[in-house]
């Protein structure tokens, strides 16, 4: 089928239509939405496949051939993300279902669910710069919706100003897209990188540089890096753990991604300038989020800070620019999606037992709850990038990747951060987990069971993900070399170029 | 697949299954189940002693990641057998001593157990791989087994900090050890360490080896608690002793000399190899024995012991690496020190591992290990102290026992150091037999406190829990064993000199064609070595008699100095200082949140266009301005200054309106007349919507003007400034006609439609479209649910 890639997006898009309609029959919801999560699994996955086999995947819409309508892409980067986001969205689905409460689902929780997963496949998939707009905007509104509903007083704090950094970035990005219209004339990703490379011959003009440098900061500021990461921790504090781990897990890699795609696809020709400036503020997220997830004794504030360390990271080996660093750039991308969604799971949970997120609060759990605390450690270790789980190999490569480059201290000031990682998250095991064993008012009507059910899974994907690496390999390196030759997207886009 | 990786993988299998044996055979005691495996393993790993004795290997490969060069390779050679023996054989006599110790009806055997077979697991994978990945793997594996053994009694705060310290530090080093690995895989293209081993002469004048050697060096030490990094052990006691006895005296803390034992060959030749294993061994060595001293406690005189003893194991092996430096290896005086080092390796397991059980088996049986509180106990423990006796005149260097042996050869090597000629040893080299003779004295002192101070001296039953008595033949079999071995390697050194201590020599200092021989003798004449021992139990007999009269020397030493308080404040400092500079900047503002975005952007586009020359104004393609434009201009220009000094909404929104109106007569005036129209439609609406909410919204109490703030404003003329410029900059740029040619020649043409704009946003670009249509249905089912929607406030917990 030729439009196989854009059904990533219109189901969800169609499902959250009739979502619309069917918000007070709950089970009728849940059922509508998990099938067509499943599907969207399945279709994913057999894209991806498909990438494998027979290449880049494009389809430009209503058939006006690129540059001029609008394409959309789908090259083994934008797949796995796809993929990815299609099984992180089930999970957090059915999370939802013993977890978000009947009043959310009847005021079109999963309508919007839908909407935002619906903007995040779209931004992966696009292969235009304008459109990756919109779908930014279609991602955000729902991420809106879904932060402010139930409209408790933090929510609508927080949301407030989440809404207006969002507004504001949104603005600098059509900025920066009309700037860039305006010296190359073209709105396709593949067409752009083209006209940008004629005109950086020799010479890369400042004009590109300085809007590749603003591109960064539109992309950064969704992207949570340093020094644009400060409205994040309080927003993403506010909604309950399946929004909470839908946003850590998606929302801020869409940031990661449209810089890695743009820094790799347009702007690599000032790489002395623009890459050693996405290097610096990589090696500063991590410092900064660092700090921030050693500080706390708040669950999820910890791994929100996590978050940034993590951007941080992915952006370094992306800085770098080898394939070796790209390679594990992506690994570390789809492992930190993953893994951030297990744990904002797995956070919900500890939350929804000793109704606080506050350690001093918090202790022994483990004696209830085994389970619970051995599926929390394991993610912990993966977390922190312990073999063979799946943060290692990433990392390694963009160690490795980091070494190669010779970035000595950033390389090692990633690898030093795994310590700190490992610090904070296992603070939340020893204080938590271990500790003298208390009761905690309503524990009992705590669906621990059920609720385990979607971290569990995620865990058990990053075990594989991380000691199966070599049969993950082939994929990564595919999407990775495609991100260190962009003629081959361009190619693939462009077709007679 | 092979036999060998399923031995090494078989405590994690069996460790599946411990748990489910556990809830079935509620009342045998979850120990028996396990204690088969190492006994098993252990035979296994006989087996293979007649090859390693050949000084020969054997070598199994199993693919795991080879694109990345990982590969499970296991080789087992003489270093990496000697290992897996003690490995085994002390992991079955403490499985079997801990069914005894732990109750099968208080403890939490199955998850104890489980620990302690992953534990077992890692620490074989550790000592029989080749590749460097796999070997780091199961490094931090020991390290995660440990810490949760170390936090087995959770409840109990020490042991949750003690497992918090030990990880932290061993985690450190091992990632350290990571960069070293990776450094390495940089100058050879291989993970493997006999394929690192091979290429060793090409690497070692790379850029990259020593800080490759340096990151190695720091696993080492780290794991096997050298100065200063030996805090977490005494820590780490916070055990149950029979994991003590395994893990923190017998086999993980030595995997930081098995690891720098196995990279020898490839960074011995370097000056600073020798100096810091040396240089740290014997600093760890000194001051391990000299705090063992002052401590109280029976495990955490072990503990210091332990740290001094890998100290003493460490710089041997430091020293020995001088024989590389000379012609020939095979007849070097230097070597000794390495013999010396895998001897008492073997030794120290051996007694150490007897006395940590001779430790639990008091704590079991009177309910105390303080010294102070104990005493007296020969009479009701014989056989105890029989072992205590044994294993503490092994550990001070006694006759008959193996420790006298292993002591004297270690004399033997430090005093060989005086005769090194190069990187400086002969103006420092002296410090070392000094500094080896002055710990040994420790040394004896305390091991004559653990035996004597437990044993003899006056009995008070009233400081203890319970009444003493001996301890059940089980929990004596596993010590009585090893105290055996301790008096039958005493008197026939030999039986293991060939079969153990040659070929791990030959793994650590491969010589072509040389078969290592080692024949280790008693008597060796009246050398300095025997007058150095005379000298320590002449010494230390007098110190121990007068050590009332001398103990306050320990307390000339600041508490503020010790490591342990540095680490515990840099955890907490480091902990309350990014408190206390995160809330600095995260105050919850969102005003202060955009002062910090703007001023990045100011800064870094300003630089960005200063340093690329970015700026350029070029007017050749721009149309003439009429008045009316600058007209137009200068209104909303006051319209939006004006809403920032306004003083009621409905001014401010009447404004906000002006400005729109004024856009659309821009549109006008660019002859786009369906543009002006949406626009005014659009204000038209926004203006109303907007009086009308207002209408209905309280009045605010104080309508007051907005402070002046000077930040602020330099900020937003400075972000506007930017944004100009890059837009001049930008508009006199066009280095390529713009695609919008196509929808021009095309509008008609291909899409059959005579609005451009309008086929633009429904045909060309129809995409955008629909999914900005389906952006405001968003925002409509949002604003509806959010109005409706209201969970009550006063709620803490998110997910009910």
């Amino acid at each position: 089928m030729i439009n196989f890639l854009i059904l990533p997006i219109l189901i969800p898009l169609v499902t959250g239509v009739l979502l619309i309609f069917a918000a007070k029959r709950i089970m009728l919801q849940r059922w509508i939405a998990g099938i067509s999560s499943v599907i969207a699994i399945i279709l994913s996955a057999l894209l991806v496949q498909k990438v494998r086999v027979d290449g880049i995947q494009t389809l430009d819409v209503s058939s006006w051939e690129a540059p001029f309508g609008i394409t959309l892409v789908s090259d083994m980067m934008s797949a796995l993300l796809v993929l990815t986001t299609s099984i992180i969205a089930f999970l957090c689905l059915i999370y939802s279902f013993w977890s978000i409460g009947e009043a959310r689902e009847k005021f079109y929780y999963y309508a919007a669910f839908n909407f935002l997963i619906v903007g995040v496949n779209g931004a992966f998939t696009t292969g235009d710069i304008f459109n990756l707009f919109v779908f930014f905007e279609v991602m955000l509104m729902a991420s809106y919706v879904l932060l402010v509903l139930g409209g408790k007083k933090a929510q609508l704090r927080e949301s407030i100003k989440y809404i207006l950094v969002n507004v504001i970035s949104s603005a600098l990005f059509v900025i920066a897209v009309a700037y860039l219209y305006s010296v190359v004339g073209t709105l396709n990703m593949a067409h752009i990188s083209v006209r940008i490379s004629e005109a950086s011959q020799g010479n890369p003009p400042g004009i590109i540089t300085v809007i590749a440098v603003l591109f960064l900061i539109v992309f950064g500021l969704k992207g949570a890096i340093f020094p644009l990461y400060f409205w994040m921790p309080g927003s993403y504090y506010a909604p309950p753990a399946p929004v909470l781990a839908l946003f850590g897990a998606l929302l801020t890699k869409v940031g990661v991604y449209s810089i890695t795609r743009t820094y790799t696809l347009f702007f690599y020709h000032d790489t002395g300038f623009t890459h050693q400036l996405l290097s610096f503020l990589a090696i500063m997220s991590i410092i900064a989020g660092v700090i921030g997830a050693i500080a706390y004794w708040d669950i999820k504030k910890i791994i929100i800070y996590n978050i940034i360390i993590a951007v941080g990271a992915i952006l370094f080996g992306v800085s770098a620019m080898t394939t070796d660093s790209l390679t594990g750039s992506i690994f570390y991308l789809i492992h930190d999606m993953i893994i951030k969604a297990a744990l904002f799971l797995l956070a919900g949970i500890i939350i929804a037992i000793a109704g606080t997120s506050n350690l001093h609060k918090i202790s022994g759990l483990i004696k209830r709850y085994p389970g619970l605390g051995w599926t929390f450690f394991i993610a912990a270790l993966a977390l922190a990038g312990i073999p063979p789980l799946s943060g290692f190999v990433g990392k390694l490569l963009i160690i490795k990747g980091g070494f190669e480059a010779e970035h000595y201290w950033g390389a090692g000031i990633v690898l030093m951060s795994s310590l700190l990682v490992l610090f904070s998250i296992m603070k939340i095991f020893i204080n938590g987990f271990w500790g003298t064993p208390r009761a905690y008012k309503g524990e009992d009507k705590v669906p621990v069971g059920k609720m385990m059910i979607a971290p569990v899974i995620l865990v058990v994907i990053a075990v594989f993900y991380g000691a199966g690496s070599e049969y993950v390999y082939p994929y990564i390196l595919q999407a990775a070399e495609t991100l260190a030759n962009p003629e081959i997207y361009i190619e693939a886009v462009l077709k007679e170029y | 697949m092979s036999l060998l990786h399923l031995a090494i993988i078989s405590p994690f299998l069996l460790a599946i299954l411990v748990p489910i044996a556990y809830k079935l055979f509620r009342q045998i005691h979850t120990g028996w189940f396990v204690l088969p495996l190492p006994i098993l393993l252990f035979s296994y790993f006989i087996s293979y002693l007649s090859i390693t004795s050949n000084q020969q290997s054997v070598t199994k490969s199993f693919s795991w990641i080879p694109t990345l060069g990982i590969d499970f390779t296991a080789k087992v050679d003489g270093l990496g057998l000697l290992f897996a023996l003690l490995i085994t054989g002390i992991g079955a006599l403490v499985v079997l001593y801990s069914i005894y110790y732990l109750d099968k009806n208080k403890e939490k055997l199955n998850t104890f157990y489980v620990y302690l077979l992953l534990f077992m697991g890692a620490m074989l994978g550790v000592v029989l791989s080749d590749n460097l990945i796999v070997l780091y793997t199961f490094w931090e594996f020991t390290s995660f087994s440990s810490f949760l053994l170390i936090g087995y009694w959770y409840h109990r705060e020490k042991s949750r900090y003690g497992a918090q310290k030990s990880m932290i530090i061993t985690v450190f080093g091992g990632l350290s050890m990571l960069g070293g690995i990776i450094l390495l895989y940089l100058m050879t293209g291989t993970f493997s360490i006999s394929e690192i081993i091979a290429q060793s002469d090409e690497i070692f004048s790379h850029a990259l080896f020593v800080p490759a050697l340096l990151c190695i060096l720091l696993g080492a030490f780290t794991k096997s608690a050298q100065f200063p990094f030996h805090i977490w052990l005494p820590d780490a006691m916070e055990a149950p002793t029979p994991v003590s006895a395994y893990l923190h005296s017998a086999t993980m803390v030595k995997a930081g000399i098995y690891l720098v034992a196995r990279m020898s060959p490839v960074f011995a030749e370097h000056s600073l190899w020798l100096w810091l294993i040396a240089g740290f061994g014997i600093t760890t060595l000194f001051w391990g024995s000299f705090s063992a001293v002052k401590q109280t406690d029976l495990k955490a005189i072990l503990a210091f012991s332990t740290v001094s003893q890998l100290g003493m194991i460490m710089s041997l092996l430091g020293i020995g690496a001088a024989a590389l430096h000379f012609e020939t290896v095979e007849d070097s005086i230097f070597t000794v020190a390495t013999t010396a080092a895998v001897f008492h390796l073997i030794n120290h397991a051996t007694f150490k591992g007897s006395l940590f059980m001779v430790a639990g088996i008091v704590d079991h049986e009177t309910g105390t290990r303080d010294i102070r509180k104990l005493g007296g106990l020969m009479n009701f423990m014989p056989i105890t102290f029989t072992l205590a006796i044994i294993g503490t005149f092994s550990m001070a260097g006694l006759p008959p026992f193996n420790g006298f042996l292993s002591k004297e050869m270690f004399f033997t090597g430090m005093v060989r150091v005086l005769e090194m000629d190069i990187f400086n040893l002969d103006t420092w080299g002296f410090l070392f037999p000094v500094l080896a003779w002055v710990a040994s004295v420790f040394t004896f002192i305390y091991s004559m406190i653990l035996v004597f101070k437990t044993f003899t001296g006056k009995f008070q039953p009233e400081q203890l829990e319970k009444k003493p008595h001996e301890a059940p033949i089980g929990m004596l079999i596993s010590p009585i064993i090893l105290a055996s071995l301790v008096i039958i390697i005493g008197f026939f050194p030999n039986i293991i000199s060939n079969t153990l201590i040659s070929p791990a020599q030959a793994a650590i200092m491969p010589v072509e064609g040389y078969v290592y021989d080692t024949h280790i003798y008693f008597w060796h004449g009246f050398t300095p070595e025997l007058f150095m021992t005379l000298g320590v139990i002449t010494l230390g007999i007098l110190l121990f008699v007068t050590l009332p009269k001398w103990r306050s020397v320990y307390n000339l030493f600041p508490e503020k100095l010790a490591l342990n308080r540095f680490y515990d404040s840099m955890l907490e400092v480091s902990q309350r200082a990014s408190f206390n500079l995160t809330k600095l900047y995260m105050n919850g503002f969102i005003r202060t949140y955009l002062v910090y975005i703007f001023s990045f952007f100011i800064v870094a586009l300003a630089a960005t266009l200063v340093l690329k020359d970015a700026f350029k104004f070029d007017t050749s393609e721009v149309a003439t301005i009429h008045y009316a434009e600058v007209l137009l201009a200068l209104v909303i220009a006051a319209a939006s200054v004006s809403i920032l000094f306004v003083k009621s909404r409905m001014t401010s929104i009447i404004l906000l309106g002006a400005v729109g109106y004024t856009v659309s007569l821009f549109f006008v005036i660019f002859r786009a007349p369906d543009l002006a129209l949406t626009q005014l439609v659009i204000e038209t609406i926004s203006v109303s919507l907007f009086l009308l909410a207002f209408y209905h919204l309280p009045k605010l109490r104080h309508e007051e003007r907005m402070g002046f703030k000077m930040t602020n404003a330099l900020i937003s003329v400075g972000v506007g400034a930017i944004v100009t410029m890059i837009a001049l900059s930008a508009h006199s740029n066009k280095m390529f006609p713009s695609i919008a040619k196509y929808y021009v020649e095309n509008t008609y043409k291909e899409a059959a439609g005579k609005n451009m704009v309008n086929v633009i946003l429904v045909d060309f670009r129809g995409f955008d479209t629909m999914f900005e249509i389906t952006v405001l249905g968003i925002a409509a089912l949002g604003i509806f649910a959010m109005i409706k929607l209201r969970l009550e406030g006063g709620k803490k917990n998110e997910n009910k």
